[in-house]
């Protein structure tokens, strides 16, 4: 951090920062209440389906609250497990991409270049989170709810495959911001819009590589593990154990 | 001129060019909302306004973001006490809202017969001038159901319908009228504790659906948080009692299944053990008026009652003994029966027991406001009370009716002949900007703002930490030809003039409530001009202390008659206990018009875009019933049919169907969509509060030929590696 900021205090050097951005999902305190699926329709323009679309598996959602019923009546238990793009570091939907339009950023994020895109879906098939979905119509907003739609965020065609960014817009800007005033971004600055809503505080996004940050201190919970870790994606997001009595 | 964001786009790269007509520019710049001074609009940067959500009554802070005259998106305001800078989907969906394709975008007047949905367009001068003519013509004899307004239109309300001899009725399907008045009788309090949950370190929750849609859901969800992860050695440990397992019972460590309606029998057994064994932390001489309410039935009896085991019911009174902090909770289904304030007192007196009334994490009050403006919030009417009005109107004592986003005609269960009120009314006068059930059958529309488009201020004392006074303002320059009820009342007040137009003075409602703030807002060492004070107040949202003295509240407790619940239709020809619930995303059915809550998955079904009855599987078993199925669900007074679902966490001897559905209007996504489960209850209230007893009527299913289509997220039968991940889970 030092370092960072002596070369800050040097006008004539562009200062570099690397960044991993990673997220953490506290499961003992995710309540299942969806405001991060409504957070992220409204911040990424994702379109509405309707029911027929909806009925076909074609509903959208980069964010979505998995459930899991355990035990009969009346020993019955719900768990609730939030799945949105893992940010793969060793990403399955990458090598399989014909146009690489599947790539790794050097900060982690794992992209999705819509124009590049060819929709042969080799990546949503391979990715084992489910979450990489496909666009099998032109979106449609009725006039005038487009007015709502966030500039920052290009609208997905049909024949595209998207998913969650982690709110790449957001962290651009974040980044700008603290370029600007010559400094790294400070943990907290860049919130991704699922994490911004989270009325309980479930989910915590930030930098890795910064070790005060708190998605660092967090990672090390001995609560901590990955889904689907035998399968060696090594994702970005990290999730944290539920607790019982 | 109607300018769209691709056409502004163009426009601004012609002004960039420097090739632009001065004209053009002009043009552009009538694009930006009024209140920002046009050297202030950047295109591509962002401006950001405080103000209220008005989804729901809770009144969280909300920070709204504009860009070139568009509100893009709406984050909780993290300056705000109750929210913290969170909001939960229906918050967000507030745009959808303003931007929805099916407002209502002029004064509109009936043609053909009242309902048949014809209206022709007129201007507002017209309307307003019909209004005042029929005020003049039913003198008297005005009734007004509104939404729970509160500040100053709550005020201009009250003004000129006590005015015109008219009847003031604030109606909100899911306001828990039952806590309130349970919170009345018990501590003689009108304003809802704050709940200290997140300094609690154990709550006993019956039936309250407080991580859903139970008065402040996102302030819970705050709290809870804490609850659980906010301390560094201490987890609060949260256990829930009620029949079906909903989203906040799916978070519990413990769900405790009980029979509907008995939830008071369980409180009186914890209770009776906590005496009996000396663990309460009430004075002996203060518990001597609640020892015969607590012994009023055996332990065996209440075990046989409830179907909680002595052992349970043991266990919860020891875990409450222990605690350093506990808190209990009720609502939700253990209100929705013919005991359920009676139900709710026998929690406040074991919360009295256990010590918690004034305690950190328990229940606080904090003293009512020292304020020149009145802060009592208006007293919810009852569906008991709208009866009343049923007969009003029939007998002629009643016959001009004004609406205003409320929606009887859906949320009431037609047994409680509310449509009565709509053939019987000699005229009715709506100011909904949405074509609700209740507003297709008006006979005037005078179509209000949006929120998003108006001013407004709300006092807000229920459930929160400090009072706050919260403000709303225009972000954005109305979309269409409508006007801000507040404007729209204060003319109709200088038209009926006499004593009402010299009690309205005000030119506009902005004025009367600048008035109102002038009292309101504190002044400062040194003074501030109001003007400072007032922006001030806009930028933050609102005002609020930043703590205020907490209230004494007496360990005297009125005693409390139990009677055990009552329900309408026979057990053998109507063998279940049905509960329609209200849908995390629809709410009552406010929500059913917009895309995104009807696309949203409902957590613990992954249900969208419709309604299932929900049936526990070993039930469905008996009857031969398969997930899918037709299903018919009959009470005495009507019946449904839906789509089964198969739900695990539900009493054997329940149905629970989700509520928001089944409009017979209200725009293009709602309109006939699945069903509405107020078809099958019939007129039993609860006793003490008169509110709707909406578990209170029995049902029997039966199965119909065919099967039926319910769009599911979960579609791990599509997807075998959804299935996979369910199996393998990794959830732990």
């Amino acid at each position: 951090m030092s370092q960072d900021n002596q070369e800050a205090h040097e006008p004539s050097k562009q200062p570099t920062w690397s960044y991993k951005w990673e997220m953490v999902v506290d499961l003992d305190r995710c309540s299942g209440c969806e405001a991060c699926v409504v957070a992220c329709h409204a911040e990424n323009n994702i379109r509405i389906s309707g029911e027929e679309e909806a009925a076909q598996g074609r509903a959208i959602n980069w964010i979505r609250i998995e459930r899991y019923w355990e035990g009969e009546y009346p020993n019955v238990k719900v768990k609730f497990l939030p799945v949105m793009c893992q940010h793969c570091d060793e990403a399955p939907c990458e090598p399989v991409c014909p146009v690489y339009a599947s790539y790794h950023t050097p900060e982690g994020l794992n992209a999705q270049v819509y124009n590049r895109c060819v929709g042969v879906r080799y990546c949503g098939n391979n990715c084992p989170y489910v979450a990489r979905q496909f666009n099998w119509f032109d979106p449609h907003w009725e006039e005038p709810l487009a007015e709502q739609l966030n500039p920052d965020v290009s609208v997905r065609s049909g024949g595209v495959m998207e998913k969650c960014t982690f709110c790449v817009q957001r962290i651009r800007r974040g980044k700008e911001t603290a370029a600007k005033e010559g400094r790294r971004v400070r943990d907290g600055d860049i919130t991704p819009a699922c994490v911004q809503s989270c009325p309980t505080s479930a989910l915590i996004f930030g930098d890795r590589n910064d070790p005060d940050s708190r998605v660092s201190h967090l990672k090390k919970s001995e609560r901590g593990f990955h889904l689907l870790e035998s399968l060696g994606t090594h994702p970005s997001v990290t999730y944290l154990r539920r607790l019982s009595e | 001129m109607d300018l769209y964001r691709r056409t502004l786009f163009k426009l601004l790269g012609l002004t960039a060019a420097g090739t632009a007509l001065p004209g053009c520019e002009r043009e552009v710049h009538n694009l930006v909302p009024y209140l920002l001074p046009d050297e202030d609009i950047v295109p591509g940067v962002a401006n950001w306004y405080a103000s209220t959500c008005q989804e729901c009554e809770a009144g969280c802070g909300i920070i709204v973001r504009v860009m070139e005259g568009r509100a893009k998106k709406i984050e909780g305001n993290p300056q705000h006490p109750l929210n913290e800078g969170k909001l939960c989907a229906r918050g967000h969906a507030a745009l959808q809202g303003l931007y929805n394709p099916d407002r209502i975008q002029g004064p509109l007047k009936r043609e053909g017969r009242r309902g048949e949905g014809r209206f022709r367009p007129i201007s507002w001068e017209e309307g307003l001038s019909e209004w005042v003519e029929q005020l003049h013509s039913h003198a008297r004899t005005s009734a007004m159901i509104t939404r729970p307004v509160t500040g100053t239109l709550a005020s201009l309300f009250t003004t000129v319908i006590n005015s015109i001899s008219g009847r003031l009725i604030f109606y909100e399907s899911t306001g828990e009228r039952t806590v309130k008045k349970a919170n009345y009788l018990s501590f003689n309090r009108r304003e809802l504790p704050y709940y200290d949950l997140a300094h609690s370190d154990y709550l006993l929750s019956f039936g309250t659906p407080f991580l859903e849609h139970w008065l402040s859901p996102v302030s819970f969800g705050v709290a809870y948080g804490k609850f659980r992860q906010g301390r560094p050695m201490a987890r609060g440990r949260f256990i829930q009692v009620e029949p079906r397992l909903s989203l906040t019972a799916a978070n519990a460590d413990r769900w405790i299944p009980i029979r509907p309606g008995t939830e008071g029998l369980l409180v009186m057994g914890i209770g009776q053990i906590l005496m009996r064994e000396g663990l309460t932390r009430l004075a002996s001489s203060q518990q001597a008026s609640l020892q015969r309410t607590f012994t009023s039935f055996s332990l065996d009896d209440i075990s046989a009652a409830t179907e909680v085991s002595p052992d349970v019911i043991t266990k919860l009174a020891h875990e409450l003994s222990s605690a350093n902090a506990p808190l209990i909770m009720g609502g939700g289904p253990a209100a929705a029966h013919t005991n359920g304030t009676e139900t709710l007192m026998l929690i406040n007196a074991l919360n009295m027991l256990i010590g918690a009334i004034g305690r950190r994490g328990g229940l606080q009050w904090a003293e009512p406001p020292d304020s020149p403006v009145e802060t009592v919030q208006p007293e919810l009417s009852s569906e008991q009370m709208l009866t009343a009005l049923v007969q009003e109107f029939e007998e002629g004592s009643r016959s001009l009716l004004h609406l205003y986003l409320a929606d009887p005609l859906f949320t009431l269960p037609p047994s409680l002949k509310f449509e009565r009120v709509l053939k019987q009314a000699g005229f009715i006068v709506s100011f909904s900007p949405f074509f609700d059930d209740s507003t297709s059958m008006a006979d005037l529309i005078l179509p209000d703002h949006h929120p998003l488009e108006s001013w407004k201020d709300h006092f807000q004392a229920d459930t929160i930490a400090v009072p706050s006074w919260n403000l709303s303002q225009p972000v954005v320059r109305p979309l269409y030809d409508t006007r801000a009820i507040g404007d729209v009342w204060v003319e109709a007040a200088h038209r009926l003039g006499g004593s009402l137009g010299e009690q309205v003075p005000w030119n506009t409602f902005q004025d009367m409530m600048k008035t109102r703030w002038e009292a309101v807002l504190p002044n400062h060492h040194p003074p501030l001009s109001f003007e400072t004070r007032w922006r001030n107040a806009l930028q933050q949202g609102g005002w609020w202390p930043v703590d205020v003295p907490r209230q004494q509240i007496s360990p005297d407790m009125p005693s409390i008659t139990y009677e055990l619940p009552e329900f309408l239709g026979n057990i053998s020809d109507f063998p279940f206990y049905c509960y329609p619930y209200p849908s995390l995303g629809l709410s009552d059915g406010r929500g059913a018009n917009r895309p995104w809550l009807q696309e949203l998955p409902d957590p613990l079904t992954t249900g969208m875009w419709g309604t299932w009855i929900e049936l526990n599987p070993t039930t469905a078993k008996a009857l031969g019933i398969n997930p899918g199925d037709q299903v018919r669900v009959t009470s005495e007074y009507g019946s449904i049919e839906a789509s089964a679902l198969l739900f695990p966490g539900l009493h054997p001897d329940m149905i629970a169907i989700p509520l928001g559905q089944g409009h017979r209007a209200y725009g293009r996504y709602a309109r006939g969509r699945g069903v509405n489960p107020m078809m099958l209850l019939g007129p039993k209230f609860d006793r003490q509060s008169g509110s709707l007893a909406t578990g209170g009527t029995r049902v029997r299913v039966e199965r119909l030929k065919g099967g039926s289509k319910l769009v599911m997220l979960d579609q791990s039968k599509q997807h075998p590696v959804l299935q996979r991940m369910q199996e393998m889970g990794g959830v732990s």
